[in-house]
């Protein structure tokens, strides 16, 4: 609850100040509907050419660039803007205050930068959501559609953690700016199901560096394509992921505290 | 319990620093296989501080002085020693404990310079968790002594040093912290700004009972605010006591001034160490043990063509200078 009571205070101070920016924020908001037309016009080339890409149908392939964009609003919306928050404030030494506030480092890190504009790109990426499941037709029965979400929230907090484990790597290395380029450039490679890739590239984005985790997987568990076992696996790797990121965090902290001057 | 609030006790930082000589080669080298030096930043300081005193905290740069107190605000592990700042031990940063403190560092900027200082105060409020009547009564106190109100709409990034600074320090003191670590208030500041802050300081603390260990390079601030100073060198506590004491203890010395009636030609070092020369008014300033003023004067008088003298007691300014200097 104070948590949630915290969030919102953050989401209203960002709100404050991206109207600060009015110019800025218009043309974002533009920018973003230029984009999704774009997505869509691929989308609509490869289907007057094909009625499947890497055995998926129209629908489910809409309802995949909605759950991307669902991901690439985190991304967008809070890992971009905090991550550029958290490496200036390592530099200018506000990070200082940061860790003196009686709230965990890891949550006021995550939130203290929200660009507010993006949330309504949250709501094009559930229209998406429901478009495609409804293209799709009769793939999507009630049970896939809650695996769907569970799965989906599961990706969320994997690729969560990845980015909480990079910028904690700013700790040891000082000068870590690239840190969520990294990130960004995998996320890009789950825009398509991972089926179309190539079997040693697939093996990597599900596995190694689990992009596919936030995208394709929760797709095909809207398919109904996932046995119980890869579902329960997958949600436990994001809890571990969660798990294993908020260690790194801690031991993060510590080593600044222990070298920092 | 003792009655201290702040307790340091042998208290050590020593920091690894990458060591590389200049150049091209070297540049290579150190990346691949690192020389660590270390570097004794804090060295077996101990001192105890009692509710509600001010302490200034002194010491030229690189003392040791903002490692001392990041260790004591919770933001250092120290590699060495104890301490205890109202019964907590600072570094393991408990939620009620960093509700009980606030650093202030003047050379840091806490709030968001895009936005209002009043909307960053209401986020320190929720993450305070600051009761709104409370919140109302210590803004509305706050406001009485620093006047923010006007600089409360605009954004951070358009307010004067001055008035940013006016507003940090009210943002770290919204949830009445007992003890209050400053570093470096009023840097930047000018004449009347200090002042203002120091002002606040004083008013703020007769009535809050705070507790303030804060560190300036501003001697007036130390002079209007504190009773006592610590000061540091090279990571080692020099002194302890009251500021009237310093001076006799590390400066036992009056300033004979005299103005001569045929200024410059006459030699003074056979009187005591000349340590200034008014150029303009003709004045020059000799430095003489306490015990041997009386002799001095009395010699000075009889042998050289005087028109004014005078003896004072060196400036504080002097004395710690003095003392970092011994």
């Amino acid at each position: 609850m104070h948590f949630l009571k915290l969030i919102s205070t953050f989401f209203k101070v960002n709100v404050q100040m991206s109207l600060a920016y009015r110019a800025d924020t218009v043309v974002n908001i533009l920018l973003n509907l230029m984009w999704l037309g774009w997505e869509l016009l691929g989308l609509n080339i490869i289907f007057s050419n094909t009625t499947s890409l890497g055995g998926w149908g129209i629908g489910e392939l809409i309802a995949l660039l909605g759950v991307f964009r669902l991901i690439n609003t985190l991304m967008i919306a809070l890992i971009w803007p905090n991550t550029q928050r958290f490496n200036e404030s390592i530099r200018d030494g506000s990070l200082d205050y940061t860790l003196l506030q009686p709230a965990p480092s890891m949550f006021l890190v995550t939130f203290s930068r929200i660009t507010v504009w993006r949330i309504w790109d949250l709501v094009l990426a559930v229209i998406l959501i429901v478009v495609g499941i409804n293209t799709a037709g009769d793939v999507a029965t009630l049970p896939s559609i809650l695996t769907f979400l569970l799965l989906t929230i599961s990706g969320a907090v994997v690729i969560y953690s990845l980015w909480i484990v990079l910028i904690a790597l700013t700790f040891w290395f000082t000068k870590f700016d690239n840190n969520v380029t990294i990130l960004q450039a995998l996320l890009d490679a789950g825009r398509y199901p991972v089926t179309v890739y190539p079997v040693w590239l697939r093996i990597i984005v599900t596995y190694i560096i689990p992009i596919a985790i936030a995208t394709t997987i929760p797709l095909q568990a809207l398919r109904g394509e996932l046995p119980v076992e890869r579902i329960l696996l997958f949600v436990a790797v994001s809890i571990v992921s969660a798990w294993i990121a908020s260690l790194v965090w801690k031991a993060g902290v510590k080593r600044y505290s222990g070298a920092s001057s | 319990m003792s009655p201290d609030t702040i307790l340091v006790d042998q208290l050590s930082k020593t920091y690894q620093v990458p060591e590389r000589e200049g150049g091209f080669g070297a540049a290579v080298r150190s990346f691949f296989k690192r020389k660590y030096k270390d570097v004794k930043a804090v060295e077996r300081v101990s001192f105890r501080i009692e509710p509600g005193e001010v302490v200034g905290f002194l010491g030229p740069n690189g003392a040791g002085k903002t490692t001392t107190l990041k260790m004591l605000s919770g933001l250092l592990h120290p590699t060495g020693g104890r301490a205890s700042v109202l019964g907590f031990t600072p570094w393991e940063r408990k939620p009620e404990y960093l509700r009980a403190m606030t650093l202030v560092m003047g050379q840091r900027n806490r709030l968001s310079w895009d936005i209002p200082a009043a909307d960053s105060f209401l986020l320190n409020q929720a993450i305070y968790r600051i009761p709104d009547d409370e919140y109302k009564k210590t803004y509305k106190e706050l406001n009485e002594l620093l006047e923010l109100e006007p600089l409360m709409k605009k954004p951070v990034r358009n307010l004067s040093l001055g008035e940013r600074m006016k507003c940090e320090i009210a943002a770290g003191l919204l949830h009445r912290p007992k003890v209050l670590f400053l570093d470096e208030p009023t840097i930047g500041l000018d004449i009347t700004g200090q002042a203002r802050i120091r002002e606040f300081l004083r008013e703020y603390n007769r009535l809050t009972g705070a507790t303030i260990l804060l560190t300036s390079h501003y001697m007036a601030d130390v002079t209007a605010l504190c009773e006592r100073v610590i000061i540091i060198d090279h990571g080692q506590l020099k002194y302890d006591g009251g500021l009237t004491d310093l001076s006799r203890k590390i400066a036992p010395f009056k300033l004979i001034g005299v103005m001569l009636a045929d200024a410059a030609t006459h030699d003074l070092s056979r009187y005591g160490t000349e340590v200034q020369n008014e150029e303009d008014t003709g004045k020059r300033y000799i430095q003489v043990r306490a015990e041997d003023v009386t002799r001095a004067t009395s010699e000075m008088l009889s042998t050289l063509p005087i028109h004014d003298i005078t003896i004072a007691d060196p400036s504080i300014e002097s004395v710690i200078e003095q003392a970092f200097n011994q």
